[in-house]
């Protein structure tokens, strides 16, 4: 193509090209921030910590679960860190990035400049989501890598003991923890959405965050309340713990399909709740 | 953009909602239309499920219980027994004939397994990472499932002897077809004629091209949601790999290994509740003395006799709420629930069975002392 | 009905940048911040747009920009409705609203990265080079990559005029563009309006400095309590404002005696000076009235009023001035 028709076609030409701009700016928003980046050490440090305090007390697989397994097998550590972020350091530090994402633009007013820039209130929302989404996978792979690391260092690593009682090689087993970490990203999607939505209803981020976390708990009280048995599969959290059905010889799929497609129905929910607010809402 | 046009974007958002409510709900009732299936008649059926044979098969089962037991505060887990008449399991089978067979319960984080080649049995459980191994005595090549046949039977005078018999007390109908586990199936309905139990139907859904059942429902007298519902959420009629019923213990796992009982219990594959077997079954109460059958058929009674009922915190907690009745037979306090009653009487007696609180009682005056 | 004596329409080109249509913005308490307002901007012009505070000039301005919808009415942009073609206009619009806002942890030069990023029109391999000429531009090549939270209000007023010159553009919505600038500032940035007015652009901006309408606007509108109660050329605007009779004279009792047995109406008397409206009278009548009845006279003239005075008749109330 010679530079004359480039320069002859103007911006219509590439104007289809530069849509990405806006989403790697979203994550170098995200991922950027000093607040993100000490999120993702706290979360770095769940296994390290685990893994010294494991080291310390000496104990030789007495705990029951995947705790009791790191000191035979450092590679349960990835998957004993991932099991214990999930109830409350993953959630919350979604729930910080997450009621940040909008509200944050708007206390800061920058959200009028993107607007009038202009990056579109649907583009802007998508590209938020996918960040959120990107920062869901980054915090479990964090983990991910820490459990790696210092499993690696600490304990003895081998063939890996599924639940099932059959053994695998160490390459399947730290396939299969990489595979939790995604579907564990994949669980915090539903929350993102809440969060992504709460966001987009006030100009105060912290408020957002509050919001999401109380909505969070709410959930988490409600899925250990008996009596509500019957709403307890449409539960953000009810199948969380489905994650370790990978673990099974052959994994078992059924529990984990429900968890995400109950995760795909809150963030359809609520990305289409907060796309209809940030669409007809007056940015002041 | 006006702003009605605006409030109308809310118009996504609501039918998302309507959407995935709609999918919920009605998505399972669209997936298990009944399938079109010839007519048969009850004492065919019956006929249909004794010829069953398979060579083996594997799925996935679950059950859910909910026969409306008050929970005993404090009593939660720890024992099988009751963790398994409440709430929902679910367990991976396979069996494979003569003599082969797994069972394994998926636990949260966890899972226990039951499996036998023939040869010898293994029982695993994740969570504690301990393996129990049962040897088993060399036994004859003779499959037993043939064995425990008649040598000269017919299915259908079999059926229509069934039929017979338990006709006085239960209405048998096939009551429609339906999909189990992706397979089209005959209902089966049986329906006590008295009114006196708890129970409202027995429902069994066979399997049209191998006769086994796939499922079994229990509907109590009242409500609409069933109390026990155990069947395969998937089934495959394909031989397993012998492999699936290999054990090899794994590394850093402790062997246990144990004499054999003398007439063994291999796990049943349809009921993995029932084979729960090597852990052993520790009852919630105390232990009394062995049980008495009292009435017969769906006014049955059990009885068990010098139980003691004080000095057990959650026992008598539950026991300080229960509603307290008398008559000929003395004095005691009444449970009730959806589908279980038991009458627990002030001279150590306890009543139990699936019927109504007064049934309970009339098989209590009768019953000796 | 046509005629066919009517003119033909005017070029695409020249076509008001911004035609609004009974624009109405009511609150959701009921209040009324903008009432049907009829504004057309022409092209090329240098628009001031006046109010006091709370008139409804940055209701105004973000109904323009798309930002808040309008209860009703219209808003045209470059030829296209808003806010429904605002993809395809928006680029080619440079505005500033209400204030700088900018990410304080990013430098000013990360900042007008990423608002450009925002925009899909804008060419990421120019992006840079663009980024470091509208800085240049507004004299902040020094501390482009210091962090917009160590930036004086004056620097942020900077970046924010940067953002809308990142490309060329063929309107420019400023709110407020001098706003926290000091008097060099001030200066720079009508400079800067100038410049960008003579290749073009058009400029609407919104202040409620008349000094600066007097200095740089070719057209001016106000908003009271808004509405929109006038909009013409600023030489209009000044030609309609009848001049003042001023007598400066320490004898300002018997000064403004005088004056008013002439006829003179509309009398005010300051510490030294006498002024009215002399009506239709010839000045040297009142001269020779004045002189006749030994007023003393330091100074003696017609004097044409300010725009702030214009302002004040029109809209009935002061600036509160800010500065």
């Amino acid at each position: 193509m010679s530079l004359s028709s480039t320069v002859d076609g103007g911006r219509r030409l590439t104007a289809g090209r530069h849509t990405l701009g806006l989403f790697r700016s979203e994550l170098r928003l995200v991922f950027g921030r000093a607040r993100t980046q000490a999120g993702l050490g706290v979360l770095a440090a769940v296994p390290l910590l685990i893994g010294i305090a494991i080291k310390l007390s000496g104990s030789d697989g007495d705990a029951e679960g995947f705790l009791g397994q790191v000191a035979g097998n450092g590679l349960f550590l990835i998957v004993a860190s991932l099991g214990l972020s999930l109830p409350f350091f993953l959630p919350t530090a979604v729930t910080v990035i997450s009621g940040e994402s909008l509200a944050g633009e708007a206390s800061l007013g920058t959200l009028r400049t993107m607007l009038t820039a202009p990056a579109g209130r649907s583009r802007l929302l998508a590209a938020k989501m996918v960040a959120l989404a990107v920062f869901c996978l980054a915090a479990t792979m964090t983990i991910w890598i820490s459990g790696l690391i210092v499993g690696f260092i600490l304990f003895p690593v081998g063939d890996v003991l599924l639940l099932s009682g059959t053994t695998v090689s160490l390459g399947e087993g730290l396939l299969r923890a990489l595979l939790i970490a995604i579907v564990i990203s994949l669980s915090l999607l539903g929350l993102a959405g809440i969060g992504l939505f709460v966001s987009s209803l006030t100009s105060t981020p912290l408020a957002a965050m509050a919001a999401t976390f109380g909505a969070f708990i709410v959930l988490g009280i409600m899925t250990a309340i008996p009596q509500l048995h019957a709403i307890h599969p449409w539960l953000l959290i009810y199948r969380w713990q489905s994650f370790a059905d990978l673990l099974r010889d052959p994994p078992y799929w059924h529990e984990i399909a429900r968890n995400l497609l109950v995760q795909g129905a809150y963030l359809v929910v609520f990305y289409t709740a907060a796309w209809a607010r940030l669409t007809s809402r007056d940015i002041t | 953009m006006g702003v009605t046009q605006r409030s109308r974007r809310w118009l996504v958002p609501v039918t998302a909602v309507a959407v995935v409510a709609g999918v919920g709900a009605l998505g399972p009732v669209v997936a298990d239309a009944s399938p079109k299936l010839p007519g048969i008649t009850a004492q065919d059926l019956l006929a249909k499920v004794q010829t069953a044979k398979v060579d083996g098969l594997s799925g996935t089962v679950r059950s859910s219980a909910n026969l409306g037991l008050p929970s005993i505060p404090g009593v939660e887990g720890g024992n099988q027994l009751s963790e398994l008449l409440s709430g929902q399991h679910t367990a991976r089978v396979a069996f494979a004939t003569p003599d082969k067979a797994r069972v394994s319960v998926l636990d949260n984080q966890a899972e226990r397994v039951w499996t036998t080649d023939g040869k010898s049995a293994w029982a695993y459980d994740s969570s504690r990472r301990e393996a129990v191994k049962l040897t088993l005595p060399a036994r004859s090549a003779k499959p037993d499932k043939p064995q425990a046949a008649p040598k000269n039977y017919d299915p259908q005078a079999v059926a229509k002897q069934f039929l017979d018999a338990i006709d006085p007390t239960t209405k048998v109908e096939v009551s429609g077809t339906e999909k189990v586990a992706g397979r089209d199936a005959y209902k089966l309905r049986l329906v006590p004629k008295t009114d006196r139990t708890t129970v409202g139907s027995v429902t069994l859904a066979i399997d049209s091209k191998t006769w086994v059942p796939l499922d079994v429902t229990v509907m109590p007298r009242t409500g609409n949601d069933p109390a026990v519902e155990l069947g395969f959420s998937s089934v495959s009629f394909d031989v397993p790999a012998a492999s699936t019923f290999t054990f090899t213990p794994p590394k850093g796992v402790k062997v246990t290994d144990k004499k054999v009982p003398a007439t063994r219990q291999a796990p049943h594959p349809v009921k993995p509740p029932k084979a729960v077997g090597p852990k052993g079954e520790k009852a919630p109460a105390q232990r009394g003395d062995k049980p008495t059958v009292l009435g017969e058929g769906w006014e049955s009674v059990v009885m068990v006799r010098g139980v003691k009922t004080t000095g057990n915190g959650p026992v008598d907690q539950l026991l300080a709420n229960a509603r307290t009745v008398q008559g000929s037979w003395g004095k005691g306090k009444i449970l009730t629930s959806k589908m279980v009653s038991a009458l627990i009487t002030d001279d150590g007696r306890v009543f139990a069975g699936l019927v109504t609180p007064d049934t309970l009682q009339a098989a209590a005056a009768k019953a000796p002392r | 009905m046509t005629t066919p004596q009517e003119p033909p329409p005017p070029a695409a080109s020249a076509a008001p940048p911004i035609v609004t249509r009974g624009l109405t913005k009511r609150f959701r308490g009921g209040q009324v911040a903008v009432d049907t307002v009829d504004l057309e901007v022409p092209a090329g012009s240098v628009f001031g747009f006046l109010g006091p505070n709370g008139s409804g000039k940055t209701t105004t301005i973000r109904m323009l920009l798309g930002l808040i919808a309008p209860t009703s009415g219209s808003v045209e942009l470059l030829g296209e409705s808003m806010p429904k073609a605002q993809l395809k206009v928006l680029p080619r619009v440079g505005a500033l609203v209400e204030g700088p806002a900018f990410y304080p942890f990013w430098s000013g030069q990360a900042n007008l990265l990423r608002f450009d990023a925002a925009d899909r029109t804008a060419d990421p391999r120019t992006r840079k080079a663009r980024a470091a000429e509208a800085l240049e531009r507004v004299g902040l090549s020094n501390a482009a990559g210091k962090k917009v939270r160590a930036y004086s209000l004056g620097m942020r007023q900077r970046l924010a005029i940067a953002v809308a010159l990142m490309q060329r553009r063929d309107l420019l919505v400023l709110d407020e563009p001098t706003n926290g600038l000091d008097p060099q500032g001030t200066r720079e940035v009508r400079n800067l309006i100038r410049e960008l007015a003579s290749d073009g652009t058009t400029v609407f901006t919104s202040t409620h400095l008349l000094a600066e309408v007097e200095q740089v606007c070719t057209h001016a509108a106000v908003m009271s309590r808004g509405k929109l109660v006038r909009q013409s050329t600023v030489a209009d605007l000044r030609a309609e404002l009848r001049p003042r009779l001023v007598v400066r004279t320490p004898d300002l009792a018997q000064a403004a005696e005088t004056l008013k047995g002439l006829g003179a109406t509309d009398l005010k008397t300051t510490e030294e000076t006498v002024e009215g409206d002399s009506g239709d009278l010839p000045i040297d009548k009142f001269a020779a009235a004045l002189v006749a009845a030994d007023v003393r006279i330091h100074g003696f003239g017609l004097e044409r009023p300010s725009l702030e005075e214009a302002f004040v008749a029109l809209t009935g109330e002061g600036f509160d001035v800010a500065e």
